[in-house]
């Protein structure tokens, strides 16, 4: 295990806005979250929570319209990759940081086999061991149980979801990153395909010692292999904390709404109860007080004019005016 | 290599299908036309004091033949003749084979018509991109608003703007004529040159006529291959800026070549304004020529060369397309 070069991150007051005929809206709202070095942190949330903005974001690769206003991604090794631009950053992408597509996603040339494209990708990294380069992304495949050798003469078209998502992982490890950014990586497959996709993430991430986010909407996904959980709702994270914890006790009424909404595989479906309304959207989101208090049980007067601020206490971060509301003085400090 | 084996036989056998039903509905337009000059070259002989037997053996001396029989039996022997690679006898030039005017004055289009589209797609295919990616800028719409504009003036137009500009207002290069005649034919400096100066004007219509339509279907496949989820990917895994110019300009330019075969066959048929505008001895002009003279035989001759030209295009842009893009060669495995 070399969990000493599993690089940390820290996301601080991360704004992100998308230029819109409406003006520039909000899909990140001041958003802190850290990733400590080596662990498998989890982000889950509705659609449009802001998720997969956070995502690119740590590559400074949110796509126009949109641009990040305000804040800073602190990585091991690389400095503020919000300041990083031109070559820096290109570098940056692929050797330092590997992001992994949404499984359905398209993510390889149609027109070139897989190992040309990794050829490809080393001659953008300067490798000069390119033999090398090969043997290495033989090895991973083989390691996911596939057939190295026929992958990568192979097209995209000739491979299966299954197949192109490990392709996926291949290429974000094969220059040997140490800090993996998968986004909804089993959406889109089976229910076989996605257990064997977790297990390989998962011993990946231990043997080559990374530092892993994976942003997810299946909380059964993100229960199985994370070891933090930050919950994303309208842009913000709203709760963060261990997984066991944050879902065994969650404390806030957004986090707490989603897990009882989950269906139990066995018992009365009626037991799963769905949240009342609908998320936010760009537009919608409330520019004053609490986002989630349209749909709030717990909604009390404040929530109506201010935001509620982050606050740290027993390694757990919520954001909510009516959570426990605590006795000793509040200390603003983000789950580390 | 036996799936392109048997692609091909289909392309073949379907082209085959196609020329013959081409053949037949222009034998029967072109019988339909009326004047017949063999039947007037008789007539003629006749009102001159022959006797009808003797006009006769007269007309079929110059014509070398007469047409006899119904039209069903000239068409079985019009088709017979086909298939043994006679085209027939020329009418307006007495004793000579269709297939010796129809060879001398193919040259004359074939290789003006693939200089000027070659020359227009690179030119067009090159800009488009640069249009796509610039889409926003002032240069991007400059080359698209150049496209929309030269894309709707049509050919025969920008042909008579060229001859007004290069050889009238600005005479630096000739308006007619494929050569000048001061020289002697043959592989040597002046007459080279010659040759090159009198094929620049129609060279350049042709590019200029086909170049709007490069540029706007460029710039439209481009900005659809941005948006592909494998750009991005290949963006985030940080591909260096040429490679992903190739990935983009390979993905974009794989529908283009579907056009360009299919402009090339179609441009044999424009070639029949732009060969009259500069008096340029191809097939175009052949055409117009024929059909005023009321030479059937090569009015039928020249139809067949343009369909078999835009059969032979099709096929040749189907077999390209397979080798370029693995997914059409997978398919046609299956």
């Amino acid at each position: 295990m070399t969990r000493t070069s599993a690089p940390g991150v820290r996301v601080k007051d991360l704004t992100v806005v998308y230029k819109t005929p409406a003006g520039e809206l909000p899909a990140l709202g001041g958003v802190s979250l850290s990733l400590a070095p080596g662990t498998i942190t989890g982000i889950v949330g509705e659609s449009g929570s802001g998720k997969s903005t956070l995502a690119l974001s740590l590559l400074n690769a949110v796509q126009p319209p949109g641009r990040i206003k305000e804040g800073s991604v602190e990585i091991d090794g690389l400095g503020n990759v919000v300041e990083l631009t031109g070559e820096e950053l290109r570098r940056a992408r692929g050797r330092q940081v590997g992001y992994v597509f949404q499984a359905a996603q398209n993510s390889l040339n149609p027109l070139k086999t897989v190992g040309k494209q990794l050829l490809d990708l080393g001659r953008s990294h300067d490798f000069d061991d390119l033999p090398a380069l090969l043997k290495d992304a033989r090895a991973l495949l083989g390691r996911m149980g596939l057939d190295g050798g026929r992958v990568l003469d192979s097209y995209q078209h000739e491979l299966s979801g299954g197949m192109r998502q490990r392709v996926g992982i291949m290429f974000a490890l094969v220059l040997n990153a140490h800090l993996v950014v998968l986004d909804e990586p089993t959406t889109a497959l089976d229910m076989i395909t996605q257990a064997a996709i977790l297990k390989i993430v998962r011993d990946v991430h231990h043997e080559r010692g990374l530092t892993t986010l994976i942003i997810t909407h299946d909380m059964g996904v993100a229960a199985e292999v994370t070891d933090s959980l930050a919950v994303m709702y309208g842009g913000r994270v709203v709760e963060h904390g261990p997984t066991t914890e944050v879902l065994g006790s969650p404390r806030h009424p957004y986090t707490k709404g989603l897990i009882r909404a989950i269906p139990r595989l066995s018992g009365d479906i009626d037991e799963a109860r769905a949240l009342p309304g609908r998320p936010p959207t760009l537009g919608t989101i409330p520019k004053q007080g609490c986002v989630f208090r349209e749909r709030c049980p717990m909604r009390i007067a404040v929530c109506d004019t201010v935001d509620p601020e982050p606050v740290t206490r027993d390694a757990r971060t919520v954001a909510c005016h009516a959570v426990g509301r605590p006795a000793t003085p509040i200390v603003p400090k983000e789950y580390v | 290599m036996k799936t392109v084996v048997r692609r091909l036989s289909g392309h073949l056998a379907r082209g085959l299908a196609m020329i013959w039903v081409v053949t037949t509905l222009s034998f029967v337009i072109i019988r339909n036309i009326p004047g017949d000059p063999v039947r007037g070259q008789y007539e003629k002989l006749i009102e001159q004091g022959m006797s009808p037997d003797a006009a006769e053996r007269a007309t079929a001396a110059l014509y070398g033949f007469l047409p006899k029989g119904s039209l069903w039996s000239q068409y079985v022997d019009y088709l017979n003749g086909l298939l043994h690679g006679n085209l027939g006898q020329s009418l307006s030039t007495p004793g000579t084979g269709v297939a010796t005017i129809i060879g001398s004055a193919a040259k004359w289009t074939i290789l003006p018509v693939l200089g000027g589209t070659l020359l227009s797609f690179l030119l067009g295919v090159t800009l488009g991109v640069y249009a796509a990616i610039k889409r926003s800028g002032k240069l991007g719409d400059a080359l698209a608003i150049s496209g929309s504009l030269l894309h709707g003036i049509p050919q025969y137009v920008i042909g008579l703007l060229v001859v007004a500009v290069f050889s009238t207002l600005w005479p630096i290069l000739p308006a007619g004529g494929p050569v000048d005649i001061d020289f002697a034919p043959g592989f040597n400096g002046p007459y080279i040159a010659s040759l090159i100066q009198h094929a620049t004007l129609p060279v350049l219509t042709y590019a200029l006529a086909s170049y709007g339509g490069w540029i706007l279907a460029m710039k439209s496949s481009v900005a659809t291959v941005l948006g592909d989820d494998f750009i991005m990917a290949a963006e985030l895994r940080g591909m260096s800026r040429g490679i992903l110019f190739r990935y983009i300009a390979r993905n974009a330019i794989l529908p283009l070549f579907t056009i360009l075969a299919l402009s090339l066959g179609l441009l044999f048929g424009g070639a029949i304004f732009i060969e009259s505008i500069f008096n340029y001895p191809g097939l175009g002009l052949l055409l117009v020529n024929s059909i005023g003279a009321r030479d059937y035989a090569l009015m039928g001759g020249t139809f067949l060369v343009l369909t078999v030209a835009i059969v032979v295009a099709n096929i040749a842009a189907d077999l390209l397309y397979a080798v370029i893009d693995p997914r059409v060669r997978k398919g046609a495995e299956a």
